[in-house]
């Protein structure tokens, strides 16, 4: 501080400054001023900024556009929804190729040129989803009525015409009010197929397979020759067959269905004039993209984005809903928490009210800090190492040996993500009881112990009432920072696609060893694995718009929280 | 708070009562108790990671060990013999002589079993040659005959009801004269025997004697091809390939034997070994003082003489020499004790006919005594080198380290062996004593130096730090540095630290003492917004959004660099012609208004010049620009050298114009603010005349940024990722500052700004000096979190584990690799400790700068508590 003084005493003694009333100009320092204006301005731009265009691009994402149908100089003709247009530089090669006219509309945008990038879907016709359209090379855009947007569960979308609907052997137009009600009575049927194979025959092999491994354990424990093992495996078959017959009851069943769903189906013809024949069952949704009006828009924007939140994903993850992920993060989130309420409040109670104030807890609140600091991905190493391949090692020993060498908890799973990200989360709980705790005034604690209240009284009756805000505060910006974080679940049991969800319907309802799956990794993965990221693009959007809201809610919620709770502790001073 | 009454509340009966209740006392000591063992609990738990961390990371280091130890006497001379092995579980030994006498020996007890010797039909073979892996033989007599073979082990497993009848006891093996049963779980047994054949004769050199022979076989089952190379007692080299082709109807086989001369050797050479490639397109022969008479043979009729060259040092003689795994590397070892690896290198400036070189790539620690015996492994560059003192070396040809030191009691070693796992060597004293040693090295290829330093790999030009983990080939071997890896983090670090560290302290300062409490009160929040965001959403925008449309506007994203700056001043000079009492009044929240519009207005600037700024300064293409092919490096030169121009200019004439303008002492108005602008103009137009010389002065001396800072432009590039890296940063940095800021007491400030200071000199000298040490902290925090970023790094970084500080290239960051790799590394792997090392090395580089800054922090907190 010295030497601030300093400088301000010599200052004050120069003559300038002594002898001018005014201001000097320089004295403002208006260009730094604004040098520093500009840097919080562009901070802020840069996130609202950010903001914006995920808003933007998420929420519209979903909306169904129209659908042109391009001709090209050349005559070719695509059709696809317009997905977005671009500036880009045109290459010397392709320069090359063009007439004059189109050259010099390019030099004069200096090289550059706007294209539109159509999504033509029919995948299985085009081996692409995708096509630029250059402006220089289109030679007309329409928007027919009659062109149709299908959503499809193979192959993506299509676009194109329908030719006909083929309902129990009568042949239908698209515009009939019959084959609406079919369509909706081949997906119920559809619902009905996938319920019983999911659900009824999936408990029946979740039983045989428990059958299976009940016997194997019989046979490590006491050996396969002796009469415990003889006994048990007649008892198990028993058991099996009566499963099996099951099966075959259900499976008799599904397949009924299915052979009725085949006769509904439908025809689809492509702009190019190339059709196929699929059961009606397979398109999700349809509607003619150039004829709908505003409201039957917002029907299919509305119907979309239930999909969206209540369906499993299909298409490589790239279309369908993100359920299941919204689920995984939900529980791996909360058993996080659990994880880490306790620990973190205890040692927070242990440093502020219990410890001896020194050197050592200085060191180890520094220590702690900083762990607050060290990078995810290392929690995330350390959860791989020890949580799977040492602790569940030794649990897939001790409890599940018939099962072996198939791991049961010796492998990635959501009880050891979420201990992983409790650990990473735990000095931010710590941090913030700690601030808590300190905040509680001193006088209440001695007025407490001086009426005779013993120190646990003196905890659980005064100071953690009082410290609860700020660690409810704590809490939740750990969720919000657990459901954000992705790299370390990367290597402790994130999928991209988990076949069950971590809890059903199945003894013993809550599966702590199943991998599962979460926003944030469905994010890296349809953004960066998926076939064609571009195809994959609208749905990352929409993906990060909820994420980004659902960790907006939970920081909403801690402030709320915390004043509600400031308000009620506000008039209970001493 | 009811509660809390209850029990607060002075009963009346309270002061007679004397006795705490025991419920309460109870409850007392297991809280006290819980709450302390759970606290210390947490605190040894969070320090266990680093621990653990390290644990797994240690075997990397160790070295080897040996697990055990046996030795058995041999039956017949050790003179004799020619080869050797062990199987894959070392339960038995084997040796074969010259004579074609087949020693088969139980490891554990020591006892020979029968096994019918090679038929030579009474010769006893000249020269002897085999390959590294698939037991090939091949031995060479004094008539000129060749004849090859083939020695397996073979492991079968059979039911125990299916053992022969009759088995002799072994301790817990059993036998049955020849093949070796080994008990294993589940009521099975291994047996253990050895299959040996041998073809009939090939006669290739004419009532001469072989000397010298080495053996490959290559080919497919059905056509194998037999390449060898022999040399006779005239020193006459021969390279031979024995086609066999077998009639697919007949079933016969027929062998086609296409013999070439090399060019002769000089007369008189003592031919000590000849060894061949797989291919048969390198042949190399040694005399016994150590020259390599090395043969270009890829064409064998026209084969060439390619190098000629002494492998040894001084007067020793050789005394063994071969090839490791994929034969890329030639272990010579000498008379002398010496034990080198060389290369075969395609060298620029080579002499030889066909531009390769063999050259010393790893001198490694030499024995005391002539080096007799040496054996490869078949799976790695590991090898055994025995010398005839007794002494015996496991060692690492690329990491140059030793494994194990033995001691071998049998005299003179005259045959070494290493299982095909490599956990076993078998040596043959000259006394006959056979011993084996159960050894294990599970990460011969790691050391300190190995992982931190330069290493010399099979194929490369020199030593150099390369991660390359995992490749499609067989023979690849996995180069582990985390050098690169170290310097990609470090790169991204600093690049984000270079676009955050500004943004995020000026913003600081501005929030914390030009604006009013409640625009505060909006701004940061808004700011630490950005710091809830998920770091894979930021990586996803910048991979999938930003990194495309930088491609294809990099000029204006240059530009904006100039401009964004040029139009704030513009607009703070344009500020200052307003009146006195106006802008007084208008303050910091419009101020910052004006600035968004001053930066809307850089941006516009930046989009709409792009192209014409490219023409200007990039030869019209950055990217190819950046490439080097076209244009100079003399504008780019200018542009770096304008701040640092304008800074310097800016300094003098306010200094000196300042003065003699008034500027300094006149009194803001419209009429000072026009000569400020004015000067403001000068000084930028005599800054860009300034820079404008000294560019074209440093570009004429042949300084050119282009292949350092900026050169090959990828998609994936550092600029990306550093920006990206700024939405994560920028938040921490500004948090921290402008809380250190904030915390400066509020006397300090007052009482400056009641000596007359203006608002500006109150924060440059007095506010800003005196948080200084929170700001550091702040930077250190935000140095923190880039460092283990990792999101943004393995979506936007492009992951190419390149050492270079190119701004428009990609990287691989420590983190990022960690992610990509460690999902598929083999558990307790070599790659798998490396990575947890690489964990670990994260964790110590986080943790140290961490303490730093927290270290400064309570400095900071104590010191602004005392004012």
């Amino acid at each position: 501080m010295s030497a601030t003084i300093e400088t301000l005493e010599t200052r004050s003694d120069a003559p300038t400054y002594t002898r001018s009333r005014i201001t000097a100009l320089g004295a403002l320092g208006e260009p730094f001023q604004w040098l520093l204006a500009g840097s919080l301005a562009l901070g802020m731009t840069m996130i609202v900024g950010f903001l914006l265009l995920v808003l933007w691009n998420g929420a519209s994402a979903l909306w169904p556009k129209p659908i042109h149908l391009v001709t090209f100089a050349d005559g070719t003709r695509i059709a696809g929804e317009p997905t977005r247009t671009e500036e880009f530089r045109v290459g010397a090669e392709r320069l090359a190729t063009l007439d004059e006219a189109a050259r010099q509309r390019i030099r004069d945008l200096s090289g550059y040129a706007w294209r539109t990038l159509y999504r033509t879907g029919n995948f299985d016709f085009y081996n692409d989803d995708f096509r630029w359209a250059a402006d220089f090379e289109v030679r007309q855009v329409e928007a027919p009525a009659d062109l149709y947007f299908v959503e499809r569960l193979e192959w993506g979308s299509f676009v194109g015409r329908i030719a006909s609907v083929e309902v129990a052997g009568e042949r239908l137009a698209i515009d009939d009010a019959r084959a609406v009600a079919a369509h909706r009575e081949a997906q119920r049927r559809l619902g009905a197929i996938r319920s019983l194979e999911h659900g009824a025959i999936g408990q029946v092999n979740a039983r045989i397979e428990r059958e299976r491994l009940a016997l194997r354990r019989v046979a490590i424990t006491q050996s396969e020759a002796s009469p415990e093992y003889a006994e048990a495996k007649v008892r198990a078959d028993a058991r099996i067959a009566g499963l099996r017959a099951e099966y075959q009851r259900l499976a008799d069943e599904v397949q009924r269905l299915k052979a009725e769903d085949q006769r509904y189906r439908v025809t689809l013809v492509e702009i190019g004039g190339k059709d196929k024949t699929l059961r009606l069952s397979e398109i999700v949704r349809f509607y003619p993209a150039n004829a709908v009006g505003w409201f039957d828009r917002l029907g299919i924007y509305l119907s979309r984005w239930g999909e969206f939140l209540v369906d499993s994903p299909r298409e490589a993850n790239t279309e369908g809903g993100v359920w299941p992920a919204i689920f995984g993060t939900f529980a791996m989130t909360l058993l996080m928490v659990i994880a880490v309420a306790p620990f973190g409040v205890v040692t927070a109670l242990y440093l502020r009210e219990y410890a001896k104030q020194g050197r050592m807890v200085a060191i180890v609140r520094i220590s702690v800090n900083n762990l607050a600091g060290v990078p995810s991905i290392v929690y995330g190493v350390f959860g791989l190492g020890f949580f799977a391949y040492t602790l569940g090692a030794s649990i897939d020993q001790l409890f599940f040996p018939e099962r072996l060498p198939s791991p049961t908890f010796g492998t990635g799973g959501l009880l050891w993500s979420s201990l992983t990200l409790a650990l990473l989360t735990v000095p931010v709980v710590i941090v913030a009881t700690e601030e808590a705790l300190a905040a509680v005034p001193r006088s209440m604690r001695e007025g407490s112990l001086a009426c005779g209240a013993s120190k646990w009284q003196t905890i659980k009756y005064i100071v953690l009432p009082r410290a609860l805000p700020g660690i409810m505060t704590g809490l939740i910006l750990a969720m919000a920072r657990g459901a954000g974080e992705v790299a370390p679940l990367m290597l402790v049991g994130v999928v991209k696609l988990a076949p069950e969800l971590p809890i059903d319907g199945v003894f013993p309802y809550l599966h702590l060893e199943r991998s599962f799956m979460h926003l944030g990794f469905h994010i890296y993965d349809v953004g960066f694995q998926s076939r064609n990221s571009e195809a994959g693009k609208p749905m990352v959007f929409v993906t990060t718009l909820l994420l980004i809201a659902m960790i907006a809610a939970m920081n909403a919620t801690a402030i709320v929280i915390r004043n509600r709770l400031k308000r009620r502790f506000a008039g209970s001073q001493f | 708070m009811t509660e809390t009454d209850a029990v607060l509340d002075p009963k009346p009966a309270a002061p007679l009562r004397r006795v705490t209740r025991r419920s309460v006392l109870i409850a007392d000591k297991v809280a006290d108790w819980s709450i302390r063992i759970g606290g210390l609990s947490v605190i040894v738990a969070v320090f266990g990671i680093m621990v653990f961390l390290a644990q797994v990371v240690v075997p990397l280091f160790t070295g080897g060990r040996v697990l055990g130890q046996q030795s058995f006497k041999i039956a017949g001379t050790a003179e004799a013999l020619v080869a050797g092995g062990l199987d894959e579980n070392h339960v038995v030994a084997y040796t074969i002589g010259r004579d074609g006498e087949i020693g088969l020996y139980h490891v554990a007890s020591g006892r020979r079993l029968v096994v019918p010797p090679l038929d030579f039909g009474g010769k006893r073979a000249t020269a002897f040659g085999r390959s590294i892996v698939g037991g090939e033989i091949a031995f060479g007599f004094a008539d000129g005959t060749v004849r090859f073979g083939k020695v397996t082990l073979t492991a079968d497993l059979v039911p125990a009801q299916a053992l022969p009848a009759g088995l002799q006891s072994l301790g817990t093996d059993r036998t049955d004269g020849a093949a070796v049963f080994s008990p294993l779980a589940g009521d099975q047994f291994r047996k253990t025997a050895l299959a040996v054949s041998l073809d009939a004769e090939q006669r290739v050199a004419e009532g001469r004697a072989i000397i010298a022979l080495d053996y490959r076989s290559g080919g497919t089952v059905e056509r194998p091809v037999r390449t060898f190379v022999t040399v006779d007692d005239a020193g006459v080299p021969r390279l031979s390939l024995a086609e066999t082709r077998i009639n697919m109807l007949t079933r016969q086989a027929r062998t086609a034997v296409s013999t070439a001369v090399l060019p002769p050797l000089p007369a008189g050479t003592p031919v000590a070994r000849a060894m061949v490639s797989e291919k048969g397109d390198q042949v190399y022969v040694v005399d016994r003082g150590g020259v390599v008479f090395r043969y270009d043979t890829r064409d064998a009729k026209d084969a060439k003489l390619a190098e000629t060259r002494d492998l040894l040092v001084g007067n020793a003689t050789i005394a063994t020499i071969g090839f490791l795994i994929g034969e890329q590397s030639i272990v010579v070892t000498g008379s002398d004790g010496s034990v080198a690896v060389y290369f075969r290198l395609a060298q620029a400036g080579a002499t030889t006919t066909d531009g390769f070189r063999l050259v010393l790539a790893h001198d490694l620690k030499p024995h005391t005594a002539p080096v007799d015996a040496f054996a490869p492994s078949e799976r790695g560059k590991m090898f055994v080198t025995a010398d005839t003192a007794g002494s015996v070396v496991l060692r690492h040809s690329t990491s140059e380290q030793v494994l194990l030191s033995l001691t071998q009691s049998g005299g003179a070693a005259k045959l070494a062996a290493l299982a095909p796992r490599e956990d076993a060597i078998l040596v043959v004293g000259a006394d006959g004593t056979a011993t084996v040693w159960h050894v294990s090295a599970p990460h011969p290829e790691t050391t300190w130096a190995s992982i931190f330093g330069k290493v010399w790999y099979e194929g490369y030009d020199g030593p150099a730090f390369t991660w390359q983990s995992s490749s499609g080939t067989d023979s690849f071997e996995p180069k582990l540095s985390l050098v690169p890896l170290i310097f990609g983090t470090l790169k991204a670090t600093v690049y984000a630290l270079f676009f955050a560290v500004p943004i995020a302290l000026l913003a600081a300062i501005y929030t914390s003492e030009f604006v009013s409490p409640k625009v505060r009160g909006t701004v940061k929040p808004v700011m630490e917004m950005m710091a809830s965001l998920p770091s894979v959403v930021l990586g996803f925008i910048a991979a999938l959004v930003l990194a495309p449309l930088v491609e294809t506007f990099i000029s204006s994203v240059l530009l904006a660099f100039v401009t964004l700056p040029l139009s704030l001043l513009a607009g703070a000079y344009l500020w200052q012609l307003l009146p006195r009492d106006l802008s007084l009044r208008l303050g910091g929240g419009v101020k910052l208004a004006l600035a968004f519009v001053a930066l809307f207005v850089g941006v516009l600037l930046a989009a709409y010049g792009g192209p014409a700024f490219e023409r200007l300064f990039f030869a019209g293409d950055v990217k190819a620009w950046a490439n080097g092919d076209i244009g100079s490096g003399g504008p780019f030169t200018f542009l770096l050298l304008l701040p640092v121009a304008y800074v310097a200019v800016s300094i003098l004439s306010e200094r000196m114009l300042g003065d003699w303008l008034g500027i300094e002492r006149a009194q803001p108005g419209v009429r000072t603010g026009l000569t400020d602008a004015l000067r403001w103009m000068v000084t930028l137009a005599v800054a860009a005349v300034a820079a404008a010389i000294l560019a074209t002065l440093l570009t004429a001396v042949g300084l050119d940024a282009r292949g350092g800072m900026v050169s090959t432009y990828v998609q994936r590039n550092t600029l990306v990722v550093g920006f990206a890296m700024g939405f994560a940063v920028i938040p921490i940095i500004y948090t921290i500052a402008e809380d250190a800021l904030n915390s400066v007491p509020e006397h300090l400030r007052g009482a400056s700004l009641a000596c007359g200071a203006t608002p500006w000199q109150t924060a440059t000298r007095v506010i800003l000096p005196t948080a200084m040490s929170g700001v550091f902290a702040a930077i250190m925090v935000g140095m923190g979190r880039a460092v283990g970023e990792t999101m943004i790094v393995v979506m936007a970084a492009g992951n190419t584990p390149i050492m270079e500080w190119n701004v428009f290239s990609g990287l691989r960051a420590l983190s990022a690799n960690i992610a990509v790799e460690l999902p598929e590394a083999v558990k307790d792997g070599t790659l798998y400790r490396t990575l947890f090392l690489a964990a670990l090395t994260l964790f110590v580089m986080t943790f140290v700068v961490n303490t730093l800054a927290e270290i400064v922090r309570q400095r900071f907190r104590k010191r602004s508590a005392q004012l």
